[in-house]
């Protein structure tokens, strides 16, 4: 019986405590709110991962913005930034595979421009394929068993491969799958050498592991076009934080540069952050004209 | 036949939610982000050497030698693996979720085995929990209490209370009735029944429901990182999402040492004082 008495003694004394130590903590957060801070929400994909740890190094170096990054899945980043709680989500691909929930949130977000231009979209078949478009897919249907491999049930690739089905009238099933079963499906097909079409886009480092073609399309039923990457501001971020925005919408890449710092973060030991820092040692003439005008005479 | 519009009901319900208890949210996640903050730099300031001798010397005093090496090895894998910062976020989220899981199922399982009434309409609610899958509430979370770790810790929260309610409930139930005899032959009220009588014959069932708690905890990891709980879910998830089957690999290690050492730890915890 005495144990037990302890027992409780000891965990009422830990509630105590620990209700004391959070109202502490709660107080000396309250006291930050001073200082200038950017939310960002990015996916766990290659691309967005490399420039978004960028945005933060340069925001934090350069402009003395305290930067929160926080990684999610897609819609959950599109529902946080349009219910406000967010600053800006790093990664939206237009005109096509986003274009769903932009669509749907587009009166809570604003487009703050593009950090990254020429994304492809379409059906991705390995080179050693012999067929070059999607009009010829009918004529070798059964190579492909008359599957092509699609990744989650709402993305906006999935509508689009739906509508081009129908358009060229291919006798196809779309499987429905996830972008991880998509890409270990592709793997285990190219390591077998076999034929398989899938639902891919670049930039995606599958191109850089696979030799892969984008199967064409007809001139005049052009679904997919090239696009680019957008970042997508939360409503009112313009009026209550000009500068981020002002930054983000600045903040560009080439592909050189893009794949320069990818290739650096995929060779690293070191975390993505400390890689960021570093190319940003390395390229301060890339950053430089991301910084607002007003921060740059207030920072000299 | 007929169309039943039950998904528009419920998404109303949650923008009306959304839309009017902002400010009670705004509490919730204050408590919960500052708890959590507070048990994530206790666990993160020490130097990790220290951290491992002290989990270690725990699980040792606990569960025994056996345990004790598996979490000095266990452990310094994981700080090999440049996994220890992700553990111990991952440990806080845990516990953060497990103490307020167990603050709210506890007494309701004491409450639950008093009264037939409360079990009759808590049982069905516990079964709603534990089998709505965890990505459906994911979006509300979002909703409710924005991304990062609180929406973590909340769906964790929901998903991992229901063994602590029924667990409690079962235990106070199968007190055996001598027992409860003899106390109120000495004259004991109900409060004593309960403290001293009651809970302590029933602690190691409630123990086994913490085990499990804590168990069901660490499985939503993964699913909180998609809504950026970050923690060891996030290599996973990196790891599914690029096809990176090391970096996979070593977050899912780093979750079963996790796992192994909460289990016995906690189960040694209920054997002891059975």
């Amino acid at each position: 019986m005495r144990t037990n008495n302890r027992i409780w003694n000891m965990l009422s004394k830990l509630g105590i405590f620990v209700l004391a130590f959070g109202l502490i903590t709660a107080c000396s957060q309250k006291s930050e709110n001073e200082t200038k801070t950017a939310d960002l929400v990015y996916v766990n994909w290659a691309e967005g991962i490399a420039y978004t740890n960028l945005a933060k190094v340069v925001l934090e170096d350069k402009m003395d913005y305290e930067v929160e990054i926080t990684s999610a899945g897609v819609g959950p980043a599109y529902t946080a930034v349009a219910n406000g709680d967010s600053d800006a989500f790093m990664e939206t691909w237009l005109p096509t595979l986003h274009a769903d929930y932009v669509e749907q949130y587009k009166e809570d977000i604003v487009d703050l421009g593009t950090v990254y231009e020429g994304t492809q979209s379409g059906l991705v078949v390995p080179a050693y394929v012999e067929i070059n478009k999607i009009s010829e897919l009918n004529a070798v249907r059964n190579q492909f068993n008359g599957e092509i491999t699609g990744i989650d049930a709402g993305a906006g690739i999935m509508k689009t491969t739906n509508e081009v089905i129908e358009d060229y009238n291919l006798d196809y099933e779309l499987i429905q799958s996830s972008g991880p079963a998509m890409t270990s499906a592709l793997k285990k097909a190219y390591e077998n050498q076999e034929p398989i079409v899938v639902t891919g886009w670049k930039p995606h480092w599958m191109f850089g592991s696979f030799d892969l073609k984008f199967l064409e399309q007809d001139e005049d039923m052009m679904k997919w076009k090239t696009g680019s990457i957008h970042i997508m501001g939360r409503k009112n971020l313009e009026e209550d934080k000009p500068e981020l925005a002002a930054f983000l919408t600045n903040m560009h890449l080439t592909d050189a540069e893009l794949a320069d710092l990818m290739v650096q973060i995929n060779e690293s030991d070191m975390s993505e952050e400390e890689v960021a820092k570093e190319w940003l040692t390395n390229n301060e003439d890339v950053v430089a004209d991301w910084i607002p005008e007003d921060e740059m005479q207030a920072g000299m | 036949m007929f169309d039943l519009p039950v998904g528009d009901a419920f998404e109303f319900a949650i923008n009306w939610l959304t839309d009017n208890l902002s400010g009670f949210f705004d509490l919730v996640t204050l408590v919960v982000d500052s708890f959590l903050v507070g048990i994530e730099n206790l666990l993160l300031f020490p130097h990790p050497i220290i951290m491992i001798v002290l989990f270690s010397a725990l699980a040792w005093y606990v569960s025994g030698k056996g345990v004790g090496i598996f979490t000095v090895l266990g452990l310094f894998v994981i700080e090999g693996m440049d996994m220890w910062d992700g553990t111990m976020e991952t440990l806080a989220l845990i516990i953060t979720a497990v103490v307020i899981a167990l603050l709210i199922g506890i007494p309701l399982g004491i409450w639950a085995s008093k009264s037939k009434t409360v079990e009759k309409v808590v049982r069905p609610i516990l079964d709603f929990m534990q089998t709505m899958p965890a990505f459906v509430y994911l979006i509300p979370a979002v909703l409710f209490f924005g991304l990062g770790q609180v929406p973590g810790v909340i769906a964790t929260l929901i998903f991992a209370m229901p063994p602590a309610v029924r667990l409690t409930n079962l235990g106070i139930r199968q007190v055996p009735e001598e027992i409860r005899e003899a106390a109120l032959a000495f004259g004991s009220d109900s409060k004593q029944m309960l403290m001293k009588v009651e809970l302590p014959v029933a602690l190691p069932t409630i123990l086994a429901g913490v085990n499990q708690t804590i168990m069901l905890a660490l499985s939503m990891v993964v699913i909180a990182a998609l809504i950026g709980a970050g923690g060891l879910g996030q290599p996973v998830v990196t790891g599914l999402q690029q096809l990176d089957i090391g970096l996979g690999f070593e977050g899912g290690l780093a979750i079963v040492i996790l796992a192994v050492f909460l289990d016995r730890v906690t189960q040694s915890l209920g054997a002891s004082t059975g």
